[in-house]
């Protein structure tokens, strides 16, 4: 037991272990290259006997900051409760014309890839015919995202930078619901009108 | 691209959260401070991840937070006072007999949590402990008293 010790661990002339001469060459290396730093007495000490490091100074700055970035984190649950990050109070508006032919209830502030329905109720005048038209901007197709129209339009047709929808209506009151889903964030505009009559026009605003 | 942005600024934001949140993990995590840091990861994933569920996405994002982490260790090594924001400096908490209160009162570290850490040194009083230090991994280093009874 103790021969087959002793030959694992059989040496080399220059006293390194069998096989183990070239690994012995790689620490003289990294030995050599080694940059070696003296100790010195930089962690701040407490009583002048423990080497803590701790910065009383810093930690009354960070403490300071903390308590602003509190205060900021607060006013953003708050806002966020009134809607005005979208969803909520705050966040609802309402766009009619003064022809009476649209009224408009939409979000001012919309969400990315966050679905919402924006309501367009339609005033007597605009019904003729027996059906409904409405003009939207591509803004509202594009960039704002509108999924779904409902109820299902008889047609829908490309033009003057936007979709002319059609809608069968016997009586008022008649209303369609856009469901959006925005594309990307930033500030869009949303524009629709009923043919022939005042138009409607809002910024939407879109968070991240 | 997009994706990059968003795992970027989820993971800074997310650092920051648990910077001033407070400096309790480690061994002095409790059940109750392991539900914020769930909550908070899980919270952050789904927007960082958003529609896309391809493969190359959660490439790029696991890239781009390893990048990030590389280079706020980097700049931690390299800059000691960002190193200290990050971070934060070592606390004492306990001195001579003497709590500091303000200081545990501000990290909402109870004296039980430094009872925890004296234990594990086998002390059983404070007034065996000289110093109780909140290092800044959120583990307490206790440095025993010489006069221990």
């Amino acid at each position: 037991m103790e021969r087959s010790a002793s030959s694992s661990h059989q040496t080399s002339p220059n006293g390194v272990p069998a096989g183990r001469e070239f690994s012995g060459e790689i620490q003289t290396i990294m030995a050599s290259t080694t940059i070696n730093k003296p100790v010195e007495d930089s962690i701040a000490k407490v009583n002048d006997e423990i080497a803590v490091g701790s910065d009383p100074d810093f930690q009354r700055r960070w403490l300071r900051f903390e308590h602003g970035l509190w205060a900021v984190f607060t006013l953003i649950v708050v806002l966020d409760l009134l809607g005005f990050f979208g969803r909520g109070y705050m966040a609802k508006g309402t766009a009619r014309t003064n022809d009476g032919t649209l009224d408009v209830q939409y979000d001012r502030v919309e969400r990315y890839s966050t679905p919402s329905i924006m309501t367009v109720q339609f005033g007597p005048s605009a019904i003729r015919d027996g059906k409904v038209q409405l003009w939207v901007s591509e803004g509202v197709i594009k960039s704002l995202g509108a999924q779904r129209v409902v109820p299902q339009p008889a047609s829908s047709v490309v033009g003057q930078g936007g979709i002319l929808y059609t809608f069968p209506a016997t009586s008022p009151p008649f209303s369609a619901g856009f469901q959006l889903e925005p594309t990307s964030p930033g500030m869009f505009e949303m524009a629709m009108r009923v043919p022939g009559g005042e138009e409607v026009r809002r910024k939407i605003l879109v968070m991240p | 691209m997009a994706a990059v942005f968003r795992a970027v600024f989820g993971y800074c934001f997310l650092v920051l959260m648990v910077r001033v949140v407070g400096r309790r993990p480690g061994k002095q995590m409790t059940p109750f401070d392991f539900v914020l840091v769930f909550f908070l990861g899980g919270l952050t994933l789904t927007p960082m991840v958003g529609n896309d569920r391809s493969l190359i996405n959660a490439l790029t994002i696991v890239a781009s937070i390893a990048v990030t982490h590389f280079v706020l260790v980097w700049l931690k090594q390299r800059f000691p006072a960002f190193g200290r924001v990050l971070d934060g400096t070592p606390l004492v908490l306990l001195e001579k007999g003497q709590w500091h209160q303000r200081t545990m009162d501000q990290l909402a570290v109870q004296d039980q949590d430094v009872m925890a850490a004296a234990r594990d040194k086998g002390l059983e009083r404070p007034d065996q402990i000289e110093y109780a230090i909140l290092e800044r991994n959120g583990e307490i280093s206790i440095i025993q008293s010489s006069n221990k009874s």
